[in-house]
């Protein structure tokens, strides 16, 4: 670890102020020590965030609720109220790490974390995602990888609650500049899509304010699939969100974790829910709508029938 | 020859831990808590290189870094590094940070080499060689018996398998290393060891210091497995930069090191083929094996006993038989001894060919065992264990398990030697006030050693345990063996209790107390007068046994939609001989269990083929078992005390695996050939692998 000042915000102005060029904003740390004792991130200054004013509420509303950047996995996990409304939000972070780690971790670092891909994380390869020249998962070990991306790295996105969150259709408020911006899910990882070097769409001084989520989707869910039963990275995550009257889902909504470099979502199986009678037909349905353009790779082709798994019951737990 | 006391109160006994509170507390110091004054942190450079040629390395800068005092080089002039992690140099400083920095400063001047780190592309003679005079893959061993071509042709049943177990890492909760103090009075390290007297010999050989003038000292350690005889090449590179800094060094390797270069479990590539009369009764075997034991080449068993080879057919009885084996050299760091080397892979491919032969002959696998197995323990302990388990309400055609989530059980054995040490000593002190201390120069893996030395002492003199001032973990005190082999717990019982024996008759011929235990044992020390009474003891004949045999039975429940296996439910029944803590006794089959289910599931080390590195150098990645992955255990000691004392440390581990391999074969009604068992692996012998969507 290279040396580093330690700063503390008490405004998103200062915040902004305070990383200059060369800083990073510092909120619960499990990502960005692990980064920093790599030497893959070394920076001049770590700006503590947790000082903020107002981010570390969970805040219920009738048509939306507000969630701050400082709130920490743990307390999504045990917010009684959070898990009669958005019980897939409350599931996706029940996942997250260890105890240990969800009573550290934030919302805000959890969103914005990088990759875990194990070439990018090896301190002697200096791969694609580095500024290297080459994705040596490709012709490598690649069982944790994408089946989807639009550019040539193919490690996947891997917050948990991204997906969660992305099947809620939240907002997510960034401070970019002078004012706050608001971003789809979609928005906050496009850049992942296009960009090798990128692990979402965030630039150098962005900051995470809060994420907002609409209750309309009464109903939520999430799953995930990993090697061991807990403590462990999902092979691949599953959220499902939606409205359901009778046996017929509306508004639906399938997104997939830890199969791309951004939260996977197919507009087209969304759609062909849209007032239908939610049952395995359909969700298979949805399962090959989602999946069809997966490109496998030398180990992860076993990923497509954990996806197609996890859809069916992500969904049917909607019903419940 | 010397017995064991037909009644026994404290041998067997449940009695807790005697340094449970020590430990728990923070009190007991490890080898890396040790803090001795004016200590240096020290850290070790490591190849980048999966091989190279290192033509110069310079440490003029790292020697100029603030806080650093001292640098050393690994091995002087040019040499060839033949894996990634291989040690270059190391330096000792004021900080962490310091050495860090400093390790960053130095200036490494290579010409990289071809190499090549998978097996199956190491065995080609088109591949980059490890080691240039000679093939990467060794001459195979062939032992042969009877006839086998012919005999096949006799059989009733043939099967025929291909098996793999991948290299898996040693990886102790604390790491490897040693923090020594070299001065002129002589070498005192604190190691993290599994032999005292082991690091003792290495250091004064490798430092040309006499032995008498190096002490080593192992308070607590946090496990070995087999990777920590001798004090290592960090052992030695601290005691140089002791000396080279006029200061002690704690030389302790990080998680990362402790992936690259302290040893793993050989990887194995089993054919086998096996046929049977239309009875059951085993006829032919044939059986082709290479593994790689790493840099460590030729068929060699490098790094001590840790080598590529394997037993076969292991614990069964076939008359004809062919068995071809070699090692596969590759750039990667060498083999060592690992919980039972050899067996648990070895197991894996036994195990698993006789449940195909079972259902090719339409037999249970259990009868198909007691009908092979030589051993009448285990013939006993299969019964046993399968009413226990419930074996028969269990056990149903593979894959005729209903819905989704399939279960399935599978059972395995295993044999194991141990025994006693004969040069095992101890000594006995009986204090005027009624104290007693026990010395002897073993050391504890983290398996209860003080434990049993109390428990044997309290026996012996009729006292309770907390009287007893168990010592151990000294070269000053009499000689104790390696912790290897299971062999501590039959070495260490035996010498203590034969000093204590000593102790007690001394005691009462100079106090004329006829008999001085228990409640007289006040009245009779207080009779020694200011002078303390030692009795020395060591290892005898008649007190410990070798040969030991147990039986595993396996739950397990697969998700055939997701991969997933979950185990249910572990029973073991094992051989002990005279058990002499209980509660230690148990612990070592449930650490052996859940060793074996990180094999079974999750562990293994990856290496990349282009740039040679391990890429799961860390917990994240290299995945061990934690509670949640941990079943219902259920353990039946089969007490034999008229045996004497027998080590079981490792047994416990060889059959876990390939149990729980049976059981997943059993629920899916195919096989998964390769450990770990991965939801990946489980798909894909599911042939739900890959297909589009």
């Amino acid at each position: 670890m290279r040396p580093f000042a330690y700063a503390t915000a008490f405004t998103p102005a200062s915040a902004r102020e305070l990383i200059a060029d060369n800083g990073c904003y510092l909120g619960g740390g499990i990502d960005l020590l692990g980064e920093m004792k790599e030497y893959i991130a070394e920076p001049k200054v770590l700006v503590n965030l947790k000082a903020l004013p107002g981010l570390n509420k969970i805040e219920p509303g009738d048509k939306v609720w507000t969630i701050g950047a400082n709130v920490t996995v743990g307390e999504l996990e045990d917010h009684e109220g959070l898990k009669q409304t958005f019980r897939g939000l409350q599931q996706a972070a029940a996942e997250v790490g260890s105890r240990q780690i969800r009573n550290v971790a934030t919302v805000g670092g959890n969103l914005a974390q990088h990759s875990r891909c194990w070439y990018y994380r090896q301190r002697d390869v200096y791969c694609l995602k580095k500024g290297g020249d080459m994705c040596y998962a490709r012709n490598g070990e690649n069982k944790y990888h994408s089946l989807f991306t639009g550019n040539t790295c193919i490690s996947p996105v891997v917050s948990n609650l991204a997906v969660a969150l992305a099947a809620l259709d939240a907002t997510v408020i960034v401070q970019r500049g002078e004012k706050p911006q608001r971003m789809t899910l979609a928005e906050l990882y496009a850049k992942a899509w296009d960009n090798p070097t990128a692990h979402h769409s965030l630039e150098h001084g962005d900051l995470i304010l809060q994420v907002e989520v609409p209750v309309q989707r009464r109903r939520s869910s999430y799953l995930q699939v990993s090697e061991k039963a807990m403590f462990d990275w999902a092979l691949v995550s599953c959220a499902a969100a939606g409205r359901i009257e009778g046996d017929k889902i509306s508004q639906g909504r399938v997104v997939l974790g830890a199969i791309s470099n951004v939260p996977h979502q197919v507009q087209a199986a969304n759609d062909l829910m849209e007032g239908k009678v939610l049952d395995e037909a359909l969700a298979d349905k949805v399962a090959g709508a989602i999946l069809e353009k997966a490109q496998p790779h030398s180990a992860n082709g076993y990923k497509i029938p954990i996806a197609r798994a996890l859809i069916r019951r992500t969904l049917m737990q909607l019903k419940a | 020859m010397p017995s064991w006391p037909e009644k026994r109160t404290w041998i067997g006994s449940h009695a807790t831990r005697v340094d449970g509170p020590a430990k728990v507390t923070g009190a007991a110091k490890y080898a890396s808590d040790v803090q001795p004054e004016g200590w240096l942190y020290g850290m070790i450079l490591r190849s980048k290189w999966a091989k190279a040629k290192i033509t110069s390395i310079n440490l003029d800068k790292a020697l100029k870094v603030p806080g650093i005092k001292a640098a050393v080089l690994s091995r002087e002039g040019e040499r060839t590094v033949r894996y990634y992690g291989e040690e270059l140099a190391a330096v000792a400083g004021t900080s962490k940070q310091a050495c860090l920095d400093a390790l960053k400063a130095i200036e490494v001047r290579t010409t990289p080499l071809p190499f090549v780190v998978r097996e199956e592309d190491a065995r080609e003679e088109s591949s980059p060689r490890v080691w240039e005079e000679a093939p990467n893959l060794s001459k195979p061993s062939v032992n042969e018996k009877g006839e086998v071509d012919k005999a096949f042709g006799e059989c009733a049943a043939v099967v025929e398998g291909f098996y793999t177990t991948p290299v898996q890492i040693h990886h102790p909760l604390e790491t490897h290393g040693n923090t020594v103090s070299w001065t002129e009075a002589g070498v005192t390290a604190w190691a993290s060891t599994q032999g005292v007297f082991s690091v003792r010999d290495g250091l004064a050989s490798s430092l040309n210091v006499p032995q008498n003038q190096v002490r080593v000292i192992c308070d607590y350690m946090g496990g070995g497995f087999g990777s920590k005889f001798g004090p290592g090449i960090e052992g030695g590179l601290a005691a140089r930069l002791s000396k080279a800094a006029g200061a002690p060094v704690k030389l302790m390797l990080t998680r990362f090191d402790q992936a690259l270069a302290v040893g793993n479990r050989p990887s194995s590539f089993q054919k086998i083929k096996l046929g049977a009369t239309a009875d059951g009764t085993l006829h032919a075997f044939e059986f082709e094996n290479y593994g790689t034991a790493g840099i460590g080449a030729g068929g060699s068993t490098a790094g001590g006993g840790g080598g590529a080879e394997l037993r076969a057919p292991y614990i069964y009885r076939v008359p004809n038989i062919r068995v071809k084996q070699s090692a596969v050299a590759v750039n990667a760091g060498s083999a060592r001894a690992f919980r039972a080397p050899a067996c648990p892979p070895s197991s894996c491919g036994i195990e698993a060919i006789m449940d195909e032969l079972a259902v090719k002959l339409n037999m249970d696998p259990v009868e198909l065992r007691i009908k092979n197995d030589p051993s009448e323990i285990r013939q006993k302990q299969y019964r046993l264990g399968a009413e226990r388990f419930g074996w028969n309400e269990k056990y149903r055609k593979p894959g005729t398990s209903p819905g989704a989530v399939k279960t399935g059980v599978g059972c395995g054995g295993a044999s194991w030697g141990g025994g006693g040490n004969r040069r095992a000593r101890a000594e006995a002190q009986v204090n005027p006030d009624g104290s007693v201390e026990v010395r002897c120069g073993t050391q504890d893996l983290g398996t209860g050693t003080r434990t049993l030395v109390a428990l044997v002492a309290a026996e012996v003199f009729g006292l309770t345990p907390d009287k007893i001032h168990a010592q151990i973990g000294d070269t000053r005190f009499p000689y104790g063996n390696d912790s290897g082999g299971s062999t501590t717990a039959p070495s260490v019982c035996p010498a203590v209790y034969d000093a204590c024996v000593n102790a007690l008759a001394e005691l009462q011929k100079q106090t004329g107390v006829d008999d001085a235990r228990g409640a007289n044992w006040l009245a009779a020390c207080k009779k020694l007068g200011v002078n303390p009474l030692v009795a020395s003891g060591q290892w005898r004949e008649g007190l410990s046994s070798s040969g030991t045999g147990g039986v595993q039975f396996a739950e397990v429940e697969v998700d055939t939609e997701t991969g997933f296996v979950k185990v249910k439910k572990i029973t073991c029944v094992q051989d002990c001989g005279l058990v002499v803590s209980k509660l230690t006794c148990e612990s070592q089959v449930n650490s052996g269990i859940i060793i074996g289910i990180g094999y079974a599931l999750y562990e293994e080390r990856v290496m990349d083929r282009h740039t040679g590195v391990v890429l799961n150098p860390n917990f994240e990645t290299y995945k061990l078992p934690a509670l949640a992955d941990t079943p219902e255990i259920d353990i039946v000691l089969m007490d034999m005390p008229e045996r004497g004392v027998i080590g079981i440390g490792e047994p416990v581990t060889i059959p876990t695996a390939a149990a729980i391999a049976n059981a997943v074969a059993n629920a899916l009604g195919v096989r998964v050939t390769s450990l770990p068992i991965t939801p990946a692996r489980v798909l894909a012998a599911l042939g739900k692998t890959g297909g589009a969507a």
